[in-house]
This record gives C-alpha cells, sequence and structure tokens, in this order.
C-alpha cells in the first residue's frame, strides 16, 4: 500500500475541511467589522460561538499531519512563511480571546468586536498570502528552505489573499443566510450578492497571474487542460447556485454551494501540485516519514475521525436553526 | 549588536510554552473539578453545586479559550523556530501529536459549545457526559502531549539511517522510559492547581463575609482535594526523581547544585548558588548541613555526585536546572505544609474561622500554577543541551529564520500575549469580585454561557422543558 498517499489525502481532507468551517466563521468575524449594530454583532457572533473551536482544530490537525506525515516539507514550510506564519497565528489568537473577552463588560464589547474583525482578517489574508507564496514557488536547497523573510511578498500573493478573504467571505454569508432571521438575513444576502462576483473577478486574476509566474501552472494546463477547464465551469456553476438560492428561500443551499465552490478550488489546486507536497519543488514521497509513522497515524486516523465526525455533526445539530435573538440561553 | 538565532528561537519557545501551560494546567483541573461538581449536584440536587459549577464553569471558559489559541500557535512552532528538529523528530512525535488532535482536541471542541451553552438544549445528564468529555479530553490531550515530551527527554523505539529518524517499535516510542512518570505526574499538578484555585477563591469570600455558602462549600472541595493530591504529589515526584537520575543524570546533578564529582561529606542541602558555569563552580552557596546527605543519599554522610560527572559541552546551565527545581520543591513543601494545617484545623473544627488560615489560603491560589512552571524549567532547562536527549543538540535543530525576523515576531509574541494576560486577569478577577450571585446579571445581552444555565437556578423545572426554542 503506497501510505504517503493516504496520509496525503488525509491531509488534503483535513484541509478542505479546515477552509469550509473556519472559512465561514472567520468570514463572519471579517463582517464584524463593516457591522454598525451591536445587537446584530452579538447575533452573528453567538451563531458561530458554540462551534468555532472545534472548527479551528481542523487547522492544528492540518499541521501536525504534515508534521507527522511529511516532516521534511513542514520543515521547510515553516520557515519559508515564517512572518505570514506568526501574523496568521496571532490574529487567530485575538480572535479566539475576543469571543469570551467581548461579553464581559458592556462598554469594551466594542472594542473587542474591532479585535475580533481584525484578527479575522488578518489570518485570512495570511492564509491566502501563504497560498500564493505556494504557487510562486518555494526557495530549497537540502531539504531546508533557502529564502529570505520576504520571498513571498508580491503581487501574486496579496491577490491570492484578497481572493482567498473573499471566498471566506461568501461562506460567512451563507452561514448567517442559513442561522438568521429578518435583518441579519437580509444582510447576509446583501453579502453573497456582492461578494460573489468579486471573488469571481479576484480568482479569475490572480489564475491568469499564476500561470504568468509559474511554469508548472501552465504544464500542468496543457496536460490536464480539458480536466481543469471542467473543474472552472463548475465553480461557475457553483456561484450561480449560491446567487440564485439566496434569492429565493433555499437556507442550506447558498452555503452548501459555498462549500462547493470552495472544495473544486481546492481540488484544482491539489491536481495542479500532485505528487508534490512542497509544491513544484518536492514530492510526497520524497518528504515522507518513515514507514511506521504512517502506519501508526493512518490508524488513529481511520478509526478516530468517523468517531469525531459523529459527534461534531451532533454539536452541530444541538445548536441548528436559527440562532435565537437573544442567544443560546434564551 | 550580533544576536544568536539559537538564543532567540529559545527565547521564544520558553516564552510561548511558559505562557501557554499555565492555562492548559488550569483548565485540565478545573474540567475534572466541575465533572465533579455536576455529578454531585445530579446525585444531591443541591443548588450550592450549580451555583459552584455556574461559577467555576466562566472561569474555565475564560481559561480554556486562551489556552486554546496560544495551544495552536505551538503546532506550528515546531517548525517555525526549530524545522531541523521538526524533520528529525516528526516521523517519532507527529503521530504522537496527530492523535491528540484526534482523540483530544476535536473531543473537547465538539463538546464544550455544548457544556457551554447547550444545557436547555440536551438536558441534565447529556450536559454531564459533555463535562465529563470535556474533561476526558484534558486529560487525554495531557497523556499523549507528555507521550512526545518524555521521548524527548528518553527517546526510545527509534534508529538513525542516513540521518533519518526511522521509528521501529511504537509501543517503545509512545511508552518511553519516562512517560508513565510523568504523566501522572503533571496531571496531578494540574489538580492540585485547580484545588488551590478554588480552595483560595472560597478563603476570599469568607474573608470578606460575602458568599459564605458558596466560599465554605469551594474552599472544602479545595483543601480536600489539595490535601490528598499533595501526598500522592510527593510520592510521584520521589518516583520520577529516581527515574530521571538513571536516564538524565546530567539534569539532576544541576538540579542539586554541585559541582565536583563527589560532594563533601556530609552534604548540605543547598536552597541559594551562584554557579559560574565557566570556572564550573559555586561564587557563593548556602544550604543546610547534613541535610544533602540525609534527603538525596538517606544516610548521614553520604556523598552527593556532581555537575563534572558529566562532560561541559553535554552539561546543562546549572542555575536554571536548580532554580527550576527549587522553586517546584518549595512550593510543594508549602502546599504540604498548608494541607497539613488545613487537617488540624479540621480536626479542631476551625477550618473557616481562623483568619489567618484564610489568609494564607487566599495567598497560596497561584500554588500550583507557580510549582508547575518551575518543574517545567527543570525538565525543559535540564535536558539541554540536547533537544532530543542524546540524539539531537537544540543549536542543530533551529530554523534557517534571520535573527531579526526571530526578534521582530519575538517582540509581537509578547506584546500581544501581554494583552491575553492582562485582560483575563482583569476579567478573572472581575468574576471573582462580582462573585457567584451577580455572575449572571452581567452578560445579559449576549448569549453568554452565564445565560445558558441559568434559568436552572432560578427554577429547576426549567430543565425538563421543551428544547426547542
Amino acid at each position: 500500500m503506497d501510505l504517503p498517499l493516504y496520509s496525503a489525502l488525509f491531509l488534503a481532507f483535513s484541509l478542505t475541511m479546515y477552509v469550509w468551517l473556519d472559512g465561514f466563521d472567520l468570514g463572519v468575524g471579517i463582517l464584524l467589522l463593516v457591522q454598525r449594530h451591536q445587537a446584530i454583532r452579538d447575533h452573528m457572533v453567538d451563531s458561530i460561538w458554540p462551534i468555532w473551536d472545534g472548527n479551528e482544530t481542523w487547522l492544528v490537525m492540518t499541521g501536525v499531519t504534515l508534521l507527522a506525515g511529511f516532516p521534511l516539507a513542514y520543515g521547510i514550510l515553516m520557515p519559508a512563511f515564517y512572518i505570514p506564519l506568526i501574523a496568521m497565528l496571532l490574529s487567530l489568537g485575538l480572535r479566539g480571546v475576543s469571543f469570551e473577552f467581548r461579553v464581559q463588560r458592556e462598554h469594551t464589547r466594542r472594542r473587542w468586536d474591532i479585535v475580533f474583525g481584525v484578527g479575522s482578517l488578518v489570518a485570512a489574508f495570511m492564509q491566502g498570502a501563504i497560498l500564493g507564496g505556494l504557487i510562486e514557488g518555494v526557495p530549497v536547497q537540502n531539504n531546508e528552505f533557502s529564502g529570505t523573510a520576504f520571498h513571498g511578498f508580491g503581487l501574486l500573493p496579496v491577490l491570492s489573499a484578497t481572493a482567498v478573504v473573499a471566498a471566506y467571505l461568501v461562506l460567512g454569508g451563507g452561514w448567517l443566510f442559513l442561522k438568521s432571521q429578518s435583518i441579519l438575513r437580509g444582510y447576509a444576502r446583501h453579502v453573497i450578492y456582492v461578494m460573489v462576483p468579486a471573488f469571481a473577478i479576484l480568482f479569475t486574476i490572480t489564475c491568469a497571474l499564476s500561470a504568468i509566474r509559474q511554469p508548472g501552472i501552465r504544464v500542468a494546463w496543457q496536460h490536464h487542460g480539458v480536466g481543469l477547464s471542467v473543474l472552472c465551469a463548475l465553480m461557475g456553476v457553483a456561484a450561480f447556485a449560491i446567487v440564485g438560492t439566496a434569492r429565493r428561500e433555499r437556507h442550506l443551499i447558498p452555503l452548501l454551494s459555498g462549500f462547493a465552490l470552495v472544495g473544486i478550488g481546492l481540488g484544482g489546486f491539489a491536481w495542479i501540485v500532485f505528487p508534490d507536497i512542497v509544491p513544484f519543488r518536492l514530492s510526497l514521497w520524497q518528504a515522507s516519514s518513515s514507514h511506521l509513522s504512517h502506519v501508526f497515524l493512518l490508524t488513529g486516523v481511520s478509526i478516530v475521525t468517523p468517531i469525531i465526525l459523529a459527534y461534531s455533526g451532533y454539536a452541530y445539530w444541538v445548536f441548528r436553526g436559527p440562532t435565537p435573538e437573544k442567544g443560546w440561553g434564551s | 549588536m550580533t544576536l544568536d538565532p539559537t538564543v532567540l528561537a529559545r527565547i521564544q519557545f520558553a516564552f510561548t510554552v511558559s505562557f501557554h501551560i499555565i492555562f492548559p494546567t488550569t483548565s485540565i483541573g478545573l474540567a475534572s473539578y466541575l465533572a465533579i461538581v455536576e455529578g454531585l449536584w445530579l446525585k444531591t440536587k443541591k443548588e450550592i453545586y450549580v451555583q459552584i459549577y455556574r461559577f467555576w464553569l466562566s472561569i474555565f471558559a475564560l481559561a480554556f479559550g486562551v489556552g486554546v489559541v496560544t495551544g495552536i500557535v505551538l503546532s506550528f512552532e515546531f517548525g517555525l523556530g526549530f524545522a531541523k528538529f521538526a524533520q528529525i523528530a516528526g516521523p517519532a512525535i507527529g503521530p504522537i501529536i496527530g492523535l491528540e488532535v484526534l482523540t483530544s482536541f476535536f473531543l473537547e471542541a465538539g463538546f464544550l459549545g455544548i457544556m457551554l451553552f447547550g444545557f436547555r438544549r440536551v438536558g441534565p445528564k447529556l450536559h454531564f457526559l459533555a463535562t465529563c468529555m470535556v474533561a476526558l479530553g484534558t486529560l487525554l490531550s495531557a497523556s499523549w502531549i507528555l507521550s512526545a515530551n518524555s521521548w524527548m527527554q528518553t527517546p526510545d523505539g527509534v534508529v538513525m539511517t542516513n540521518g533519518k529518524l526511522v521509528v521501529v517499535d511504537w509501543f517503545h516510542v509512545v511508552v518511553n522510559p519516562s512517560w508513565l512518570y510523568r504523566w501522572p505526574h503533571m496531571i496531578t499538578a494540574a489538580y492540585l492547581t485547580a484545588s488551590f484555585l478554588t480552595a483560595g477563591v472560597g478563603a476570599w469570600y469568607l474573608l470578606q463575609r460575602k458568599h459564605i455558602a458558596f466560599g465554605r462549600q469551594t474552599g472544602v472541595l479545595g483543601m480536600l482535594f489539595a490535601t490528598v493530591l499533595i501526598a500522592w504529589q510527593v510520592f510521584l515526584g520521589d518516583l520520577l526523581y529516581g527515574r530521571m537520575l538513571q536516564y538524565q543524570p546530567s539534569k539532576m546533578q544541576a538540579a542539586e547544585g554541585f559541582w565536583d564529582e563527589q560532594s563533601s561529606s556530609p552534604a548540605p542541602y543547598y536552597w541559594i548558588i551562584a554557579p559560574d558555569q565557566k570556572q564550573q563552580r559555586n561564587r557563593f552557596a548556602l544550604g543546610t548541613p547534613y541535610l544533602g546527605s540525609l534527603w538525596l543519599t538517606h544516610s548521614l554522610r553520604g556523598r552527593v555526585r556532581g555537575l563534572k560527572n558529566t562532560p561541559v559541552d553535554r552539561q546543562p546551565t546549572m542555575a536554571m536546572v536548580f532554580y527550576g527545581f527549587r522553586t517546584m520543591y518549595i512550593m510543594a513543601m508549602v502546599m504540604f505544609g498548608v494541607a497539613t494545617a488545613s487537617l488540624w484545623l479540621r480536626w479542631k473544627g476551625r477550618l473557616y474561622s481562623s483568619r489567618t488560615f484564610l489568609r494564607i489560603l487566599v495567598w497560596m491560589t497561584p500554588a500550583g500554577i507557580i510549582a508547575t512552571l518551575g518543574g517545567w524549567y527543570l525538565a525543559e532547562t535540564g535536558r539541554q543541551p540536547w533537544v532530543i536527549f542524546g540524539l539531537l543538540k537544540t543549536a542543530d535543530a533551529v530554523s534557517p529564520v534571520s535573527a531579526h525576523e526571530l526578534l521582530s515576531t519575538l517582540i509581537a509574541f509578547i506584546c500581544i500575549y501581554t494583552v491575553f494576560m492582562t485582560a483575563f486577569l482583569v476579567f478573572l478577577l472581575r468574576r471573582i469580585r462580582l462573585g457567584p450571585a451577580d455572575a449572571p446579571a452581567a452578560a445579559e445581552a449576549s448569549g453568554s454561557l452565564k445565560n445558558a444555565i441559568r434559568p436552572q437556578v432560578r427554577d429547576h423545572a426549567v430543565v425538563h422543558a421543551p428544547r426547542a426554542e
């Protein structure tokens, strides 16, 4: 059995779960910055409060799977994205403590909401910047990162960062649309109408610039031109589905279509870089951990993941339906 | 000015991990405490337990939140500051931490929401289950991470081939020689931390003559646990001491503050030393005569082995190891003394009336945290100069990141963590000042956790109300 491949598949699964789940709650966090009414902001935070911790755990899972399955890649990528990663981690931290700190005092709540929003925005932006940096390519020598701190700062990372922020806002809009009523639902619909076209434009420009900057992407398009075109078309369908269903009262469909949109995008990226774990530099077999490490990790994964999905699903089920106007206690 | 990346990377890791450990230590202890309190409530239906649960749940949530966000940092920091360590140790510690995430982090996260907000949605029995699951998650988490850290202390089950580490036996990696000694030691430390924390807050209310019933019950539970636990902890610590003497003699040599291969006879027990690592001697040392021989060799005139038994390039820095150990040790003795005094006062029936004792308990509130930090400094600085004992030196493990980057991010960490700590302490003290009865009114506007379980305090029947909103 090709164990490194299975570990890589789980890595991809974990990353996708992260982008889906934390994607929408980061999106909701960013939206706090442009929402002027305190009561609506409270309502928005309440909608993600019971589940954000589980969502963010997928980020830890992704990082640790990379460490366990592909330590060489982990050791190259962490220093390569040193500044954006630390900026992301600190922002996630500020955002995470804001959940608890914002409710402690009435008159400081507004300030914590700004911290919350900025933290969400910077975290999302840095994730997108890292994606851009991966597309540009990481300088590697002797299995070690050999670039400088600012190798990843440029037009492509900035573009991909804004595209990722837009994608998270689409997901955030979809989530609020599902979990809200009346005024907030109208607001969520508005977010979807603005952000879906914005994402489509940013995504297209990012893809075009990626193809210009990275020869590896041009090669991938030559090999799987048809397949990748089909994926782009499917993303278009998903985008239309989000906008179309948000017009009608189909509460769950915009969010699910948003997941499809982002999932197909991630799938396309994985297809382009496969079988590399450090894109265009190091294959997953070259970076692989020892055989028994994969055995141990994958045994744990195959036993525990179904259980996790079951009780996480249950936790979502407990807090199903629209978020109560006065919070979960009312 | 030239900055050494190794030193900066170590300071950064030490700072972030020291900051982090305060919060899980507290929340591991509080999670089990909450499970016990909720269990007692289910059994006795006494209102006071609901009040205790509600009060400590709000503090647990604060500590857990800070613990989560500072913990996420660590899972990336292995590679940020110590990329070479991650590349070499990844095959061994990676899957262990992976299992930690799978079996523990998801469990905590999945049930935390229900624990904080779900009381009226799931009913008391399922809510109790959620509390137990969160407590179980914290214990599992501690067990896996202690396994990974113990593997760095006493690596086993691996071979090095062509500079790559290959796992040959998982059982020996996970159940490495020090894990089964260090894990219960850490769990007990967390329980002690929560015990002294709850006892201290209870004592403060009694001193203030406020919330007497709450203060008494919290204080009683806290002191009861603390008394049993400290005795157990001293026993565990002694076992671990023997184990580490066998596997990491250099650490224990540094911990006792002796340099010469054989100390004088009889050996003193040092309390304060000013070690000079270059000259391999103490510039100053203050100790109690005979006590070193008595404690360390269990004889009147026995000699203790010093750090010169370890080659200079394999020695840890004595000052850090020694003072880490002394901090933990002295705190343990003080805790032991307080526990003994509490038994005496209980026997005399003056546990709640002795204001001096209550004042001491208030001062002891952070005792567990201080002792835990001291213990970790002993464990981690005593492992130096190795990051994986005997396999990889810390200096060879550092990332190819410039000193300026490390310095700037270190400053960023310090600034933001200061915000975390300040806000945490402000809110913690405010919550304590407001008291258990006032807690719910304070957070009316949002769906906070205080709201979530408030109704049952007013009316038990609400518990059985329909779940739908």
